[in-house]
C-alpha cells in the first residue's frame, strides 16, 4: 500500500490553559482520513526511552483538531504528533515543529459584572476554572492613590468587595493570575457604580 | 484551586503546586494500590517514617525521593490502561519541574546530605531492592500520598 | 471444616466512612442473607506484619465498627477486613482498599458565609465571606426587611483540607418603621 502524504502544519492554540491542536487535513479523494495523535513530555523524552503516549480522545478521528489540555499538565516542554489512516494505509508520523509549554499560553482579561446592591458593592467573575484566580481592584473615583485588592482563589458566585458610601463613584477593574505558570493577564476594562439608597441597581 | 506554597525544606525555600500532582494521583490511587498485594510491606513508611525526618534533613531526602521517582519508579510502573498511564505521565513530568525547583537550593548549598538521611534514604532504597522491580515501582507509586502528605 | 465454613457468601461494600476523624468501618450483609449473621473485624497498619482483632468488634451482629483510635495516627496508613458467620459457615475475609485517615477524611462544616435574598424581585444571592475562628460573627450593614441565610465550612490549614458547606439557616431583619 501507498504511504499517505504526513499531516502538516501541525501547530498548538493555547488560551487560559486551554490548549488545542490542530493540522491540515490530508486529501485523499473518495476517502475518510482518520487521524491519530500523541504526545511525549519532558519526562518520555530524557528518562523513559523516548516514548510517546497515545490521547484515546483523538485515536482515528476525523476531525483536524484535538483538545490536549488534560494531557498538558505540568510546566515543562512537550512533543506533539499526528498521523493520518485511510482504511489499511496509513503515514508517516507528523511532528509539531518546536516544542509547547504551558508557559506561553495566552492569558486574556476576565468578564466580570460590577453590581451595586443598595450600599454594597459586589463584583461577578467568570469561572475559568481551577487553574484561576483573580486580582480584583477598586477604588473611589478620584481616589486613585488609594487602591484596594482583593484576591479571588476561588469564584463560586458573586463576591462582596466592600460598603460604599453613597455619593461617589465605585470604579473596579480584574486580571486573572495562574500560579501554575506563575503569569497573569493583562486587566479588564473599568466599570463603575454609585450607591443607590436600598435599591439594588444592576449595571448593564 | 491551584495552591502554590512556600515549601521549607530546612534551609531552603521552594514555591510549588501540588494540586496538580495530587488531583493526577487521586484519580488513579485506587487503580494502582489494588495492584499491591501486598500489605505487610512498605517502601517509604516503614521501618523508618518520613515523618520521623529532622527539619535540617528534609531538602536532602526530598532531593533524594524525587529523583528515586523519576529514575526508578515511574519508567516501571507502565499498565494496560492508557488513562492511568496518562495521568502517570502527568504526574512524572510534574515531579521533574519539582526536581529543577529544588535543584536551585542544591546549587545554593542549602540542601546538605548528613548521615542520618543517608541513611533513611538507603534504608528506602533496601526496601525498593526487597521486592521484583514490577512490584518495587508499583508499591512506590501507590504510596506517593505518604511522600505528598510529608511534604505537605 | 475448613472448607464448609468459607462457603458463607461475604460481606459486602466493606469501607472506612470518616468524618471529622472519626473513622468507622462499614459494610452491607452478604447477599441474600436475612438475619443471624455475626461478624469480625481485624485490621492492619499497612507496612506492619500483622494483622489485629478488634475485640469489641468480635460476633457482632451490626454492620460497623468504629476503629478510630485505632486509625488515629495520620502519619500511618490502614486495612480493615470483616467476616461473617452464620450457622458453622463463614466467608472469606473481606478487606477494605488502603485507608489513609489525613486524605480520606471528611470534615463537617464552621466557617460561614451569608447571603441574602429578595423575595418579589429577581431571586439572587449576595455572598460575604468571613473567616472566624471562634465561633461568633458579627455582620454589620445589614438591610433591613431582608432575609439573610447562613451556612458555614470547616477550613483547617495543615493539613490543608476543608469541609462542604452545612445546611443554611435563614432569618430576616425587621422592617424600617421610619421608611
Amino acid at each position: 500500500d501507498a504511504l499517505l502524504p504526513t499531516p502538516q502544519n501541525i501547530s498548538i492554540l493555547s488560551t487560559n490553559m486551554k490548549h488545542f491542536l490542530s493540522w491540515s487535513p490530508v486529501i485523499v479523494q473518495g476517502e475518510t482520513v482518520r487521524y491519530s495523535v500523541e504526545f511525549q513530555g519532558e519526562y518520555e523524552r530524557d528518562y523513559a526511552n523516548e516514548s510517546w503516549i497515545p490521547i484515546c480522545e483523538c485515536s482515528l478521528i476525523t476531525a483536524t483538531v484535538c483538545n490536549i489540555t488534560e494531557d498538558i499538565s505540568a510546566t515543562v516542554a512537550y512533543n506533539l504528533r499526528v498521523r493520518a489512516d485511510v482504511g489499511t494505509r496509513r503515514s508517516e508520523w507528523g511532528t509539531m515543529k518546536g516544542f509547547f509549554n504551558r508557559i506561553t499560553t495566552s492569558l486574556t482579561p476576565p468578564l466580570m459584572k460590577v453590581i451595586a446592591d443598595g450600599y454594597h458593592l459586589f463584583v461577578e467573575l467568570e469561572d475559568m476554572g481551577p487553574a484561576f484566580q483573580f486580582c480584583v481592584l477598586y477604588w473611589k473615583k478620584g481616589q486613585e492613590s488609594r487602591v484596594q485588592q482583593k484576591v479571588v482563589k476561588e469564584v463560586s458566585s458573586v463576591v462582596h468587595l466592600d460598603t460604599m458610601e453613597a455619593g461617589p463613584d465605585y470604579c473596579v477593574k480584574a486580571q486573572t493570575y495562574v500560579e501554575a505558570i506563575n503569569r497573569s493577564s493583562s486587566f479588564s476594562q473599568t466599570q463603575c457604580v454609585r450607591a443607590q439608597g436600598g435599591t439594588s441597581m444592576w449595571l448593564v | 484551586t491551584a495552591g502554590n506554597r512556600i515549601f521549607h525544606f530546612g534551609q531552603c525555600r521552594v514555591s510549588m503546586s501540588m494540586t496538580e500532582i495530587r488531583l493526577g494521583f487521586t484519580a488513579i490511587k485506587a487503580n494502582i494500590q489494588a495492584r499491591d498485594p501486598i500489605r505487610t510491606l512498605s517502601i517509604l513508611s516503614h521501618p523508618h517514617s518520613l515523618h520521623k525526618v529532622k527539619s535540617s534533613d528534609r531538602c536532602c531526602i526530598t532531593h533524594h525521593l524525587f529523583n528515586f521517582y523519576v529514575d526508578k519508579v515511574f519508567k516501571h510502573c507502565k499498565t494496560e490502561d492508557s488513562y492511568i498511564n496518562r495521568k502517570i505521565s502527568s504526574i512524572a513530568n510534574s515531579f521533574l519541574s519539582m526536581k529543577r525547583k529544588l535543584r536551585q537550593c542544591h546549587e545554593q548549598n542549602k540542601c546538605m546530605c548528613e548521615e542520618e538521611s543517608t541513611e533513611k534514604f538507603k534504608q528506602i532504597l533496601a526496601n525498593y531492592e526487597g521486592l521484583n522491580v514490577t512490584s518495587a515501582a508499583m508499591k512506590s507509586l501507590g504510596e506517593l500520598d505518604i511522600l505528598l502528605d510529608w511534604m505537605e | 471444616s475448613g472448607v464448609l465454613c468459607c462457603s458463607l457468601p461475604n460481606p459486602r461494600n466493606v469501607h472506612f466512612e470518616s468524618i471529622n476523624m472519626k473513622n468507622v468501618l462499614h459494610w452491607s450483609a452478604p447477599e441474600g442473607i436475612g438475619h443471624g449473621v455475626l461478624y469480625k473485624v481485624k485490621y492492619l497498619v499497612y507496612g506492619v506484619g500483622k494483622w489485629i482483632r478488634k475485640p469489641e468488634c468480635r460476633n457482632i451482629n451490626r454492620t460497623w465498627c468504629d476503629l478510630s483510635s485505632e486509625t488515629s495516627d495520620y502519619e500511618e496508613q490502614y486495612y480493615a477486613s470483616v467476616k461473617a458467620f452464620l450457622n458453622g459457615m463463614c466467608s472469606d475475609w473481606i478487606e477494605t482498599t488502603r485507608f489513609n485517615p489525613l486524605t480520606d477524611s471528611k470534615e463537617s462544616s464552621s466557617c460561614s458565609q451569608i447571603y441574602r435574598r429578595k423575595k418579589n424581585l429577581l431571586f439572587y444571592v449576595f455572598q460575604w465571606w468571613f473567616s472566624i475562628s471562634n465561633n461568633t460573627l458579627v455582620v454589620p450593614w445589614l438591610e433591613p426587611g431582608t432575609a439573610y441565610c447562613v451556612s458555614a465550612q470547616i477550613r483547617v490549614t495543615t493539613p490543608l483540607l476543608h469541609s462542604g458547606f452545612s445546611k443554611e439557616y435563614c432569618i430576616a431583619t425587621l422592617k424600617d418603621k421610619t421608611a
